[in-house]
């Protein structure tokens, strides 16, 4: 029934629809029926949305492929090797030696379809919700417009089909992140985290601009399809030593950690809780901080050459993992604490994508872990930051867990659905959070029984164990704080607090399922990690049998934090507060992030300050001063000129006459010259 | 016609129109100048009439009346305008309309060797015509 309509066609569908409808609130929605401005938000993510499924079920071959022992590994590949491919139009073209070729071209494989699902589904439910919770803000347009700016501009960057097209949308998500997190822009507060988010992601840029220049040198192309869909020319770079690799691995990876908030970068996360909160769920939970995972996932056959840099990626991810947990223990804002643990949980993807540097057979296990943590990370961090939205929603915008208690009763949608979020993010046995996590924990099991590295990996796997005592404990303290106790409600939340209108709670209710479920359906059952496996490039990979060891540990683990932040915050809050006051050091140190905030601003801040006043001297005084220069010439030749402009009408008459004269003398030469007539 | 007569009447014509240029140059009156401009003119339409004598065609009269037709409407269209202009300046000097920037902005070039303008005092009593005759009769006075 659908013959024209092609597979290609949808690619250009996905990122184009929102755009379009980004385009009609700024020039139409933005003056009409500005109180309607999420209808065309919606439609179009939802029309996305049904595009990228249908994009998820054509990108894969529908059976799997024949993995004979005749054929041999050449043959699946050339099985697997289908990517979908549309040019839209030749960016640029050098003809140097050799070609610069640039053309914005959307490529879709395995991977870049399960992230669409991921994002406009998510982006879909988000923008429900925010209709319901941004409803009466004076920037109501202006915030759909964002959303569906920043939805265009991640579906572009995932199907971007070549680094420097990847750079462009992946610096048009932090501009959207910028706009958004300055959303309330006359709040001083919203504004400074907004430059800090964007600033702080210029270091990662440089990084990851640094990467696609040395890609370019080494291979003389950015294309994805020619770069990882030829293992031979990796191969043969790699024969001549393997430090290019980790060069570039590195370059990207600090991108990455830029993007994704990973150690030492991650201190612009919590503070750009200062945008709406469904930006939040959005932006800097679900989709735009995954980037990172993703970059570092594209590149895998880079990866896989350099065990170094997956080292070093597994121990940035172990290190910013740690150090979000234990600054998440002590947070007093809900929406901080989520921040946190999305830090952790990025780092928990990362040290997934390190795990191949124990041996190059893990490496597509690596991969599919991380990205289906992310996918179930996305879920579950949604409903939990949508749940959090809700109770400021009802609470006046009063986000601080000391100030409300025991809204078990007043609000019960949105606590059953924080339930679900915190349950699954705390990894509580056969909810999404349990499974994503345990193949991770598995992986880095198995890799810390490899001979080479094995040391290094304990380590790993020790952290990942720790924190993932600690995520449970501060999930469920944030729960127990928000949720149970003494029914107690600021002033800002007025005498009779309302739960989630219905525009809010069925976003919370899918999620909420999609939290609890996805993880299940998808993960023990391969769904996922078949699927991925026709990413083109990945190595192939036997799956991982299920790890008993880490599935029991994993669950007691999270029963354990659950049952002491219980015991904490519930059963005896007298505990809690004898702990607070005999480790006063210690919480304000965890309150502080370990100081890193307080390093990054200040310190390097005022460090860089007198270059920032060299430059700002070189700026007024140099660049300034040649820019007037070219504006003093054209009154250079004005004053020349200006005598003979003196406005006397005689003046003028005796040009006229000199110049007839000249005339008359000149025809009479001639004349004199033909002879008469 | 012979040569000669042709050549005294274009000499009439270049001393009319060396008369009317140097009027123009130095006069500084509007009327003056208009009236320098007029014989300027003059001087070419006697050039006109005197050659087309000389060639024996009518061309150069019928030209010469186009002149003076075009002449005349300009004379007037001159005037409306000086008069619109001493209307503003209650002055006929043309120096008084030399200045080419806004009216805010510092004068940077110019003036400085002119003699500055003497305006007529605007409150001064306009001469009059000694009264003659007899006075006319109206209603109000009684006879």
């Amino acid at each position: 029934m659908f013959d024209w309509f092609k597979p290609n066609d949808v690619l250009w569908l996905i990122p184009a629809a929102p755009l379009l409808a980004c385009l009609w609130i700024v020039v139409v929605g933005h003056v009409v029926r500005r109180q309607y401005a999420h209808r065309p938000v919606v439609l179009a993510l939802a029309v996305s949305f049904v595009a990228s499924i249908y994009l998820a079920v054509n990108v894969v071959p529908p059976e799997e492929p024949a993995h004979s022992e005749e054929h041999g590994e050449h043959a699946a590949h050339a099985e697997v090797w289908k990517a979908q491919k549309t040019t839209i139009y030749q960016w640029i073209h050098v003809d140097s030696q050799p070609a610069i070729d640039i053309p914005v071209i959307l490529r879709a494989d395995a991977m870049s379809a399960l992230m669409l699902l991921m994002v406009t589904s998510v982006s879909l439910l988000v923008a429900i919700f925010a209709s319901g919770y941004m409803k009466g803000d004076p920037g109501y347009p202006r915030f759909f417009a964002s959303i569906a700016l920043f939805v265009f501009s991640m579906c572009m960057l995932v199907l971007a089909g070549n680094f420097l097209l990847m750079f462009v949308f992946w610096e048009a998500v932090g501009l959207c992140s910028y706009l958004l997190i300055g959303f309330w822009f006359k709040k001083p507060s919203a504004a400074a985290a907004a430059k800090k988010a964007f600033v702080v992601n210029r270091i990662g840029d440089f990084g990851f601009i640094l990467g696609v220049f040395l890609v370019w040198t080494t291979f003389g192309t950015l294309d994805f399809e020619t770069l990882f869909g030829n293992p031979a020319a990796i191969r043969e770079v790699a024969s001549q030593g393997t430090e290019i690799f980790t060069c570039i691995s590195l370059l990207l990876f600090v991108g990455a950690v830029g993007k994704s908030a990973q150690f030492p970068l991650h201190i612009w996360l919590p503070d750009a809780m200062e945008g709406p909160t469904p930006v939040s769920a959005l932006i800097h939970a679900a989709t735009m901080v995954t980037a990172g995972v993703y970059l570092v996932a594209r590149c895998t056959p880079f990866f896989v050459h350099s065990p170094k840099a997956q080292m070093i990626v597994a121990g940035i991810g172990a290190t910013t993992a740690l150090i979000a947990a234990l600054t998440a223990l002590t947070q007093y804002d809900l929406k901080r604490v989520l921040a946190y643990s999305t830090v952790s949980q990025l780092g928990y993807m990362f040290m997934a994508l390190g795990a191949a540097g124990a041996g190059k057979e893990l490496a597509t296990l690596a991969v599919t872990f991380a990205m289906f943590h992310m996918f179930t990370h996305a879920f579950f961090k949604a409903v939990l930051f949508l749940s959090a939205g809700s109770v400021m929603h009802s609470m006046g915008d009063v986000i601080d867990m000391r100030r409300f208690s025991g809204l078990r009763k007043a609000l019960p949608i949105t606590h059953y659905t924080f339930l679900c979020g915190a349950l699954a993010l705390a990894g509580v046995p056969l909810l999404s959070g349990f499974w994503s996590k345990d193949e991770i924990l598995a992986i880095l099991h198995t890799a810390s029984n490899t001979p080479e590295h094995g040391g290094f990996y304990r380590i790993i796997l020790g952290v990942a164990l720790l924190a993932s005592l600690l995520t449970a404990f501060y999930t469920f303290r944030a729960y127990f704080m928000t949720f149970w106790g003494e029914e107690k409600f600021p002033e800002e939340a007025g005498h009779h607090p309302h739960d989630a209108p219905p525009a809010m709670a069925i976003p919370l209710f899918v999620l909420g399922a999609a939290a609890l479920a996805i993880g299940g359906l998808a993960g023990p059952t391969h769904l996922y990690g078949n699927y991925l496996a026709h990413t083109p490039g990945l190595p192939e990979a036997h799956h991982l049998e299920p790890n008993l060891l880490m599935m029991g540990v994993s669950s007691v683990l999270a029963l354990a934090g659950i049952g002491v932040a219980y015991l904490f915050y519930v059963q005896s809050p007298a505990i809690s507060r004898n702990l607070k006051s005999s480790l006063a050091l210690g919480h304000r140190v965890s309150q502080e992030g370990l100081g890193l905030d307080w390093f990054g601003t200040r310190l390097v801040t005022n460090g860089l300050r007198p270059f920032a006043t060299i430059c700002e001297f070189f700026d007024r005084w140099v660049i300034d001063v040649i820019v007037d220069c070219f504006g003093f010439i054209p009154g250079l030749f004005g004053a020349v000129l200006r005598p003979i402009h003196n406005g006397y009408v005689q003046s003028y008459a005796v040009v006229m006459l000199i110049g007839l004269v000249v005339c008359l003398i000149s025809v009479l030469r001639t004349l004199a010259v033909a002879g008469p007539m | 016609m012979t040569a000669s007569s042709l050549e005294s009447q274009l000499v009439v014509g270049a001393i009319l129109f060396a008369l009317g240029m140097i009027g123009f140059l130095t006069r500084r009156n509007l009327i003056l100048i208009v009236l320098s401009t007029e014989l300027m003119l003059h001087g070419v339409s006697l050039n006109l009439t005197a050659f087309g004598r000389y060639h024996g065609n009518p061309q150069g009269q019928v030209f010469t009346i186009f002149v003076l037709t075009i002449a005349a409407c300009e004379a007037g269209l001159a005037l409306s305008l000086i008069l619109t202009l001493y209307q503003r300046r209650k002055s006929l000097d043309v120096f008084l309309w030399s200045n080419l920037g806004e009216d805010d902005l510092p004068i940077l070039s110019g003036q400085s060797t002119v003699p500055q303008t003497k305006l007529a005092d605007p409150n001064a009593d306009l001469p009059h015509l000694t009264p003659a005759g007899r006075a006319p009769k109206t209603p109000s006075t009684k006879t």
